[in-house]
């Protein structure tokens, strides 16, 4: 049991980070598909920071300056040139995707896929045995409740946060009271990148050391399904996430057990079964329905 | 009068945008054709691999040897990833068309682009990397079979022997033909030495995730197996760290360059030396006397594919595993003499 949980841990990490990125976008009004390219870009700017600076906070900051620098691009398109968010975000993650091969490419006159020395300082390191079987995790794991818990604060319970929902659900009405809702959604795909830095840094750093291209294989798009699926709220989102986490390892789980007799196909394909239903299920709920049918009034021209 | 002028610049720069557009089209076209000729020159050999580099195997493996092969013989080399099947066709025609002296392609599902852009352009000499026969063959196209789940075959009857557990694992990237068979060779292997022995098969979905590698393989070790069989491209590196959390954790991959990964986990390797491959096969490609119209079937015993142990464990591994791994290697020399001189008969069976 204690395996499986923490084999759950290390797959909703990532995933919670990132959709959390997603969160702070939905309730801006920026429906943020480039969440794949940012996470693979952070996983890239971990990985490639630990190799050329040998330092896991050079790194970090790194693949944090990256994901800020896409998210200004992805701001910049939305916001100044007018372009349709969907459209921009599929580039970014297109440009996230390409981007990362070519920098690797060019570092290394190769697109192999780029081991580390280290990864992130696992708990145990940092705190000792304290966690047990836990200590292995990395420390964004242990970090984790806390950034949903600092979400939550941001987003419902701080000006900041209210003037950011307020500028995606009424970006007229937050207009009239003095708030950009432009300048808001610049400082929410801000926090995102950040964010998405951190999912992709766990990802190749947490458990691995290990860069390999396209190595989100889909992530970024089940944490946008989990925004949706959560109803943009950083818990509801958090525990989406946390779903989609456990169907895989059930995925997995049902590959050893029933492997001989369920086709593997279909066994893989739970997660992506579980998330076609976690849509449809929010669309039942109060927040999830309001979060789809509120996109017509996000942009504010 | 103002918003006139605004209008008429607004309508000139649209106009100007249009015709620098079109100029740099017609610029454009007409350096590629001038540009076709000049390829057509020289000698192009291009490798179009269908799974992504950065796999630390064979996908980097044959871009390194292609590059070598490049320095060495003076040709100009292309190297492309296919990602999405439908676009094979146009990527083997556009070869064609710009007048490349080799294509080097691989897997089955090329088979069908190469029949037919192949005999439009009997210039170009067409190779398929692990590949069935084409029947009827083509004039200028070579396919190249791997016999690599005798390879697994070998690493089941090994890691019956090393086990502790009697539990074993195999982690496939996508439940594919050839995958499977090397799944049903390397079970029969084991279950060749003991026919209790447990084997589990999973696939993680792609050849691309290092992370999902490594969740199959946590639960796979979770569950008591002790040696996993990896057959999973880029996502072998997740499987790899999986076992270097703990000790007694056995794997065995596909490339010597994996053994670094894990000098007291990677106890050994099913290595399927595509590169070398891929050399031998575009040097010979770029002879005068080259014939095509063949299917090459390779495996152990060419130095293509063999079973081998990890130095690095030698040296660093658990002794007791060690001491078991020597014994067990003399049965897996008589084996594999016995599958070359054709005594002993592996079945090829690519149902799960």
């Amino acid at each position: 049991m204690e395996e499986m949980i923490i084999a759950i841990l290390r797959s909703a990490t990532p995933l919670i980070y990132v959709t959390l990125a997603g969160v702070i976008a939905q309730r801006a009004g920026i429906w943020h598909l480039g969440l794949e390219g940012l996470m693979i870009v952070g996983a890239c700017g971990t990985i490639l920071g630990i190799v050329l600076t040998g330092s896991v906070l050079y790194a970090l900051l790194l693949a944090c300056l990256f994901c800020i620098l896409g998210s200004i691009i992805f701001w910049f398109v939305v916001e100044k040139l007018k372009a349709n968010q969907i459209i921009a975000g599929l580039g970014l993650t297109g440009l996230g995707l390409g981007g990362t091969t070519l920098a690797v490419e060019a570092i290394f006159g190769t697109p192999a896929a780029v081991n580390a020395k280290f990864g992130l300082p696992k708990i145990g390191e940092v705190f000792g045995n304290i966690f047990g079987a836990f200590s292995g995790l990395s420390i964004l794991v242990l970090l984790m409740p806390f950034v949903v818990f600092g979400m939550w604060v941001l987003i419902c319970r701080t000006r900041l946060g209210l003037q950011i929902t307020a500028s995606g659900e009424h970006p007229f009405a937050a207009r009239s009271v003095g708030v950009n809702p432009s300048r808001m959604r610049f400082i929410a795909l801000m926090i995102g990148g950040v964010l998405c830095a951190l999912g992709g840094a766990e990802l190749a750093a947490g458990s691995l050391q290990i860069f390999a291209q396209n190595m989100t294989a889909g992530r970024g798009f089940m944490s946008f399904a989990a925004v949706v699926f959560g109803a943009s709220h950083p818990i509801g989102a958090m525990l989406a996430a946390s779903f989609f986490a456990i169907v895989g390892a059930l995925g997995i789980r049902a590959q050893l057990l029933f492997g001989e007799d369920v086709p593997h196909d279909l066994l893989l394909g739970l997660p992506y079964i579980a998330t076609i239903f976690g849509i449809w299920f929010s669309a039942k709920m109060r927040g999830g329905a309001k979060a789809v049918t509120g996109f017509g009034e996000l942009r504010d021209q | 009068m103002t918003n006139e002028i605004k209008n008429i610049g607004k309508s000139v720069s649209r106009r100007q945008v249009l015709k620098t557009s079109a100029g740099l089209g017609a610029l454009g076209f007409a350096l590629s054709m001038g540009i076709t000729p000049a390829l057509a020159a020289d000698d192009l050999v291009a490798l179009v691999h269908t799974q992504a580099a950065g796999d630390n195997g064979p996908v980097d493996s044959m871009i390194a040897e292609l590059k070598k092969l490049a320095a060495e013989k003076g040709f100009t080399a292309r190297t492309i990833y296919a990602k999405d099947p439908a676009t094979y066709e146009t990527i083997f025609r556009t070869l064609g068309e710009a007048g490349a002296t080799v294509v080097v392609s691989t897997f089955n599902e090329v088979a069908e682009p190469f029949k037919a852009v192949a005999p439009t352009f009997p210039n170009t000499k067409w190779i398929q990397l692990f590949g069935d026969a084409f029947e009827p063959p083509i004039a200028n196209v070579i396919s190249v079979s791997y016999d690599y789940y005798l390879g697994c075959y070998l690493s089941g009857i090994f890691a019956a022997h090393v086990s502790s557990t009697g539990k074993l694992g195999f982690i496939g990237g996508i439940s594919i033909p050839s995958i499977n068979a090397d799944y049903n060779a390397f079970k029969a292997g084991a279950m060749s030495v003991n026919k209790d022995i447990k084997v589990s098969v999973a696939f993680a979905g792609s050849f691309q995730d290092p992370a999902k590698g490594l969740e199959v393989a946590s639960q796979m070790y979770a569950d008591g197996i002790d040696y996993i069989q990896t057959d999973s491209g880029a996502t072998d590196g997740g499987i790899i760290s999986a076992a270097n959390e703990k000790m007694g954790r056995m794997v065995s991959s596909l490339d010597p360059a994996q053994f670094e990964l894990g000098p007291k986990s990677i106890i050994a390797i099913v290595g399927l030396d595509f590169g070398s491959s891929l050399a031998n096969e575009a040097a010979a490609a770029l002879e005068a006397d080259w014939v095509g119209g063949k299917h090459r079937s390779t495996g152990l015993g060419t130095g293509v594919i063999d079973f081998i142990l990890s130095p690095l464990f030698k040296e660093q591994g658990d002794a007791d595993i060690n001491a078991k791994s020597a014994k067990a290697w003399a049965e897996i020399e008589k084996v594999r003499a016995a599958i070359l001189d054709g005594s002993l008969n592996v079945p090829f069976s690519t149902e799960l």
